[in-house]
């Protein structure tokens, strides 16, 4: 154990997680809480243990849900006492990452971002696993782990999202997350279990397509889509603006310059001494250029949905 | 007693007359002596007033002469204005007495003083700041105020005198002279006061407490001074008869405390005076006792009464008495009608003026003090058609004696009237409309009718057609706003009398008390308030009314008010000159026509008149009455059936929030900015009586219900049209509010109602719907405002099954391969007929792609309307399409092509470009690849979703993916 909590700081950080083995009980308490939550976000801690390159996940617990309107409530605390709580009865009290329950795939957000960094930050292992709970009313099981991806770090910890560190970091909407697969792992009763209730069960649907409910979540994930699309149009659009806005003022910075010459020439000319050169970004402050994260995060969130589109047809 | 004293007092008229004065300081608590007092008193008084100002004048005159030695630039700065404050208050006497010479004197010599100290330059230096400053301000006054006296100025310089200051003198020791005398009298009346106090052993009250106001009637008096004297002269024996009048006075004033004592000094003529009889106690002051009371007299009278009109200090509640008491004298004289009529003008012109602010409006009692009057006055030229009144007679040429020739009295009973009318509807205002106090008034409505009804039946044969124009305005105005009750009975009665149950209904609420509807129904109240003979008609049991019906019975015993209406504004049509007029008759029409149902008159009337393009340019009163008009056309609509219609006149007013200002029944209250006092002041004047309000929530339900009705099918048509245009704003705002809420209950407000009916109409559900529309709450609150409730309700009731229908065969078609009839009009409970032509018409307006299958009596889609994931799907991708086109535009930038700049070029390269890389994603229609194409595109792409159906979805997503490989492409590239 303590080798494996020691090997994980030396490894590569793509090589430190190459699975996510969940327990069954983890997956059956998410969708217990997300039960419970409705329709509201829910997020829980993960706990485990990392083996190797195989992340073990052993248990979990949910933040409680009112935590945000609570003022007194300090999470950490919170946190520590559960973890203190659950080593007591001998489980695994490691935090290896946390988990949140998403609709239609729309979860990339700033907030996520943020605090799957602080994990990573903190926690080289950590993971995120989103579950969909909509998907699972359907009949499918929709629980997935990312992590952030070691681009994704090092522009995080400059915060510096302008499009030229962009274009340098060879950042991309595709690459903010990294996918870890995820093993869903059960004792051999309940694989037996499993078995004996699928013979039971009706013949499961072979072919999604025919599922009648499938079109009002199809139109939901359009919808969301379409939202996202106009943002990131307008998006776009802002960019494209700004640069115009640059062009404007570079082509103002050329003609004053120009101007300044032919002055000065005609000064020389007369014997006169010349007027100097003055700072021109003192003239012409340099437009700051407009944060590509929220472009990102859209592109990313297009992603997802389309993900979560494609996964219907 | 009094005799002695007016005995030895009688020897000089300085005595007399400022014994005379100290009387009248006596008197001044018992304020109706005045007059009587003044008749005596008046040369004297006019000259000590005279005196008085000029002593004044001369006083501060002195002032400003010694300032000007020492040349204190500020006292005389003072001085002078002190002297122009005197001046202006001497110009009574100066208007009488010609300009007095003192005076221009003084102006002169100031002037030329001022410009000397002007020249004198050294000397300006070296005055002190506020001299110079003083100096110059002087200079500037003087000059400006000169020039208001430039005659009498130049007259003067014309011939100086030379004499000044011995005439100064000599004014001042006249002055002083006087005043000697005055002390004098004073002293020695005191004392004759004093003994006949003795003597007469009567109350001190009256001689203490009266010194104040000793001064205080002078200044009114002067007007009308000289023609008081002239009068004055013309008695006889004015010696006697001034002391047995000075007795009688006495007498009385001895009489107030103990009001019922009776007299017997003896003197015969006073007899019991009882609390009741004070007009006669009165009488003897107005006119002396033996002096014969003629036309003229009386006249001569009147005019002095008249002559303090308006004046500051008159006292308005004591010249009603003095024209009151002079009427009696009149009638009592018998002086004729032409008098008669002429002091009732006077005195209902003074009853007007007893308000000193027109803003304000009028106690009741004066109020009905007018409509006595107003009424006897009526009665009287009604029942002498000899007496002619006109505006046009000249003062001169009235005739109040002859018996042989016509009366002509000067004046205007229409003016009167209409303000009258104008003073009650101020009333109304002025009063809480949820009072017991504004039934009392609105009870005078009656009255008020009846008498503008008097005076259109004695002006009709008499005055011009415009006047008569204005006379039928102040009768459409109140009438437009009255629901005749009669009109809805009429069709009743004509069916049968066998439904003698439902006409009772009808007339049920007309017999209510008036009390409960103020409160609750205005509309229904506004009904109540039906032109005077049919409520009189209607009940007639009290004996007031039983008098107007007498008096209405006489010309039109039942007169359908709609005729009348007609009548009345057709003739306006007709003869009117002035435009204004004419609108508003117009619109009353229009708003009568709309009140009684009359959807198809009014809203033609409404048409020919194109008010529409012209009414912005109007008047304010005249525009809130047409913003009534459109709302009562309005509600016509909708109880007519024409909901879009309804909607329209209903917008305007509505949309805004502002109903409740737009029709004038309340001030809004306003966040942003304060109201200017004044403008709050003009708003409250333009503000609707109480009873002529309509009543917003009912106004508020049918826009609502209307709206809906056109609304929720056109969402359901339009669901996913980008294009879609919102129908009604305020409907949607409504909508949006119960979106936000979190938890709805069953509904409460006449709003959530509306909504929750929304709601149900969505989804086709029309019984939920009519059940939220028509239920107990909501007939409560609104339906059962309206005349013909049940046929209301009926009517709604049919077109949210029509809407329903609409509304579900929009939503739910694509479900739908086919539909049968029957069944659709089981569901809807509609007749198999209607249901068809409703569809048929969905079917000609190409709203529903179907057809009709008669053999099976069905509906056949033809499902050419994409599904609503194949449209969400077009949307999409047309959006996505706008992305990429400012993905392109971004690339072009980064290419170094400056937007704008060299478009074209960039945009040829771009296309090759582009065409390249679509075609490497293997996308058939990019390859044509130019900007168009991109365009077109999307066309191409609709075909082949609506080709492969289902998989419409599948072809956005398709699409979107490329899109996210171009991007990187582009990426990749720089």
């Amino acid at each position: 154990m303590a080798s494996g909590r020691g090997s994980r700081r030396t490894t590569e950080s793509e090589a430190t997680v190459q699975y996510v083995q969940l327990d069954g009980l983890v997956v059956l308490n998410i969708i217990k809480h997300c039960e419970e939550v409705g329709s509201e976000l829910s997020q829980g801690v993960l706990l485990g243990l990392l083996i190797g390159n195989c992340l073990e996940i052993t248990n979990c617990f949910p933040f409680p849900r009112n935590a945000l309107d609570d003022p007194d409530f300090d999470e950490m605390q919170y946190q520590m006492e559960m973890m203190r709580h659950l080593r007591y009865v001998n489980i695994d009290h490691l935090h290896v990452g946390w988990y949140q329950s998403t609709f239609f795939g729309g979860f990339v957000s700033k907030a996520l971002m943020d605090s799957q960094f602080q994990y990573q930050h903190s926690l080289d292992e950590s993971v995120v696993l989103i579950y969909d709970p909509l998907k699972t009313t359907q009949g499918y099981l929709s629980v997935k782990a990312y992590r952030l991806t070691p681009q994704t770090m090092a522009i995080y910890e400059t915060m510096d999202f302008s499009p030229e560190n962009i274009k340098q970091t060879k950042m991309a909407f595709s690459k903010i997350f990294d996918e870890v697969p995820v093993v869903i792992k059960n004792s051999h009763l309940v694989n037996a279990l499993c078995l004996e209730i699928e013979e039971i069960g009706p013949p499961t649907e072979k072919y999604s397509f025919l599922d009648l409910a499938t079109s009002s979540v199809l139109e939901k994930n359009i919808k969301l889509l379409m939202d996202t699309v106009d943002e990131l149009s307008q998006d776009s659009n802002k960019f494209h603006n700004h640069y115009r806005q640059v062009a404007k003022q570079n082509q103002a910075k050329q003609q004053y310059v120009q101007k300044r010459h032919q002055e000065n020439a005609a000064r020389t000319a007369k014997g006169e001494v010349a007027l100097p050169e003055e700072d021109i970004n003192k003239l012409f402050k340099p437009l700051l250029p407009p944060s590509r994260l929220d472009n990102l995060l859209l592109s990313g969130t297009n992603c997802f949905y389309l993900a979560c589109f494609l996964a219907w047809l | 007693m009094a005799s002695r004293f007016f005995g030895a007092g009688s020897s000089s008229s300085e005595v007399e007359s400022s014994s005379d004065e100290e009387e009248q300081v006596q008197k001044a608590p018992g304020r109706t002596f005045q007059f009587s007092d003044e008749e005596e008193d008046t040369k004297r008084i006019v000259r000590s007033a005279k005196d008085k100002r000029f002593d004044e004048l001369e006083t501060i005159i002195k002032q400003l002469r010694n300032h000007k030695k020492i040349k204190d630039m500020s006292k005389i700065l003072e001085s002078f204005d002190e002297l122009t404050r005197a001046m202006k208050k001497a110009n009574n006497v100066v208007e009488k007495e010609g300009m007095p010479r003192f005076y221009v004197r003084c102006l002169v010599e100031l002037e030329t003083f001022i410009n000397e100290c002007w020249a004198d330059k050294d000397g300006r230096k070296s005055m002190s700041k506020n001299n110079s400053k003083s100096l110059s301000t002087m200079r500037q006054k003087v000059r400006k105020y000169n020039k208001d006296f430039e005659k009498d100025i130049t007259t003067y310089m014309e011939s100086p005198d030379a004499d000044v200051p011995d005439e100064v003198e000599g004014s001042e020791s006249e002055e002083s002279a006087d005043e000697a005398s005055f002390s004098k009298d004073v002293t020695a009346k005191a004392s004759d006061f004093q003994k006949a106090e003795a003597e007469e052993s009567s109350d001190d009250d009256f001689w203490g407490s009266s010194d104040e106001s000793s001064s205080s009637s002078s200044t009114d008096d002067e007007a009308y001074g000289e023609n008081l004297a002239a009068k004055f002269l013309k008695k006889t024996g004015p010696g006697t008869e001034k002391r047995e009048k000075r007795k009688r006075e006495k007498k009385e004033l001895k009489v107030r405390p103990e009001e019922e004592e009776v007299e017997n000094d003896g003197q015969g003529e006073w007899t019991v005076v009882t609390p009741g009889a004070g007009m006669v106690r009165e009488r003897p002051k107005m006119f002396t006792k033996d002096q014969e009371i003629t036309v003229e007299a009386v006249n001569k009278k009147l005019h002095e009464i008249l002559a303090a009109r308006g004046k500051k200090g008159t006292d308005r509640s004591e010249q009603i008495e003095l024209l009151t008491e002079l009427m009696k004298i009149s009638t009592a004289h018998n002086l004729g009608n032409g008098m008669l009529v002429k002091i009732l003008f006077s005195l209902i012109m003074s009853v007007y003026d007893y308000n000193p602010t027109v803003s304000l409006c009028m106690k009741p009692e004066m109020w009905q003090k007018l409509l006595d009057l107003v009424q006897d006055l009526l009665q009287i030229l009604e029942g002498n058609p000899a007496i002619v009144i006109n505006e046009k007679v000249m003062e001169e040429l009235e005739n109040l004696e002859s018996t042989t020739e016509e009366f002509r009295v000067r004046g205007c009973v229409l003016s009167m009237i209409e303000r009258l009318d104008e003073e009650f509807t101020k009333m109304l205002q002025a009063c809480d409309a949820h009072s017991t106090e504004y039934i009392d008034r609105l009870k005078d409505e009656k009255m008020v009718c009846c008498i503008i009804e008097k005076l259109y039946r004695y002006l009709e044969s008499r005055v011009t057609s415009a006047d008569l124009c204005r006379v039928y305005m102040l009768r459409i105005n109140h009438m437009y706003y009255k629901f005749d009750y009669t009109t809805i009975a009429r069709p009743a009665d004509e069916k049968a009398a066998e439904k003698p149950l439902e006409k009772e209904a009808v007339e049920k609420p007309l017999e209510k008390p008036l009390e409960k509807e103020v409160m609750e129904k205005p509309l229904e109240k506004e009904a109540e308030e039906k032109p005077p003979e049919k409520e009189a008609e209607a009940e007639g049991s009290s004996g007031e009314e039983t008098k107007i019906t007498e008096d209405t019975q006489q010309v039109e015993v039942v007169v359908d008010p709609s005729v009348l209406m007609d009548e009345l504004c057709k003739y306006i049509y007709a003869k009117d000159i002035t435009d204004r007029i004419r609108t508003r008759a117009i619109l009353c029409h229009i708003y009568h026509h709309a009140l009684h149902n009359r959807w198809f008159e009014a809203r033609d009337l409404m048409m020919m008149s194109h008010l529409q393009d012209t009414i912005q340019h109007s008047d304010i009163p005249i525009q809130i009455l047409y913003n009534r008009t459109m709302v009562q056309l309005g509600l016509c609509a909708f109880r007519h059936a024409s909901i879009q219609d309804a909607h329209n006149c209903l917008l305007d007013i509505q949309s805004g929030g502002r109903a409740k200002e737009l029709l004038a029944q309340g001030l809004l209250m306003q966040r942003q900015q304060e109201r200017r006092p004044e403008q709050e002041k003009l708003e409250k004047q333009r503000q609707m009586p109480f009873h002529m309000h309509i009543n917003l929530e009912l106004l508020e339900c049918v826009y609502l219900v209307s709206a809906m009705l056109l609304e929720i099918p056109y969402m359901a048509a339009h669901e996913f049209d980008p294009r879609r245009r919102m129908i009604s704003k305020s409907f949607h705002h409504q909508l949006k509010i119960a979106e936000r809420q979190t938890l709805t209950g069953p509904p409460e407000s006449m709003r959530e109602h509306v909504v929750a009916a929304s709601k149900a109409m969505k989804v086709g559900d029309w019984q939920q719907c009519t059940e939220y529309i028509l239920s107990d709450k909501m007939n409560v609150k609104v339906w059962n405002l309206f005349p013909e409730t049940d046929r209301v309700r009926e009517m709604i009731r049919q077109r949210i099954q029509e809407e329903s229908l609409r509304t579900y065969l929009f939503t739910y078609s694509s479900v739908y391969d086919s539909l049968s009839l029957v069944t659709l009009a089981e569901q809807f409970r509609m007749e198999r007929g209607l249901v068809h032509s409703v569809i048929s018409k969905m079917i000609i307006n190409e709203e529903l792609m179907a057809s009709m299958d008669e053999p099976s009596q069905s509906v056949v889609m033809h499902r050419t309307e994409p599904s609503r994931l194949q449209s969400l799907a077009l949307q999409l991708s047309e959006k996505i399409s706008i992305l990429v086109e400012n993905n392109e535009k971004l690339l072009e930038i980064k290419q170094g092509i400056l937007p704008g700049t060299q478009r074209r070029d960039g945009g040829y390269q771009q296309r090759g470009y582009g065409g390249d890389k679509w075609a490497d994603g293997g996308q058939r229609n990019y390859q044509g690849g130019n900007r168009r194409g991109g365009h077109q595109q999307s066309g191409g792409y609709r075909n082949r979703n609506q080709q492969d159906g289902g998989g419409g979805g599948g072809g956005g997503g398709g699409y979107q993916r490329r899109n996210q490989d171009g991007g990187q492409g582009y990426g990749r590239r720089n």
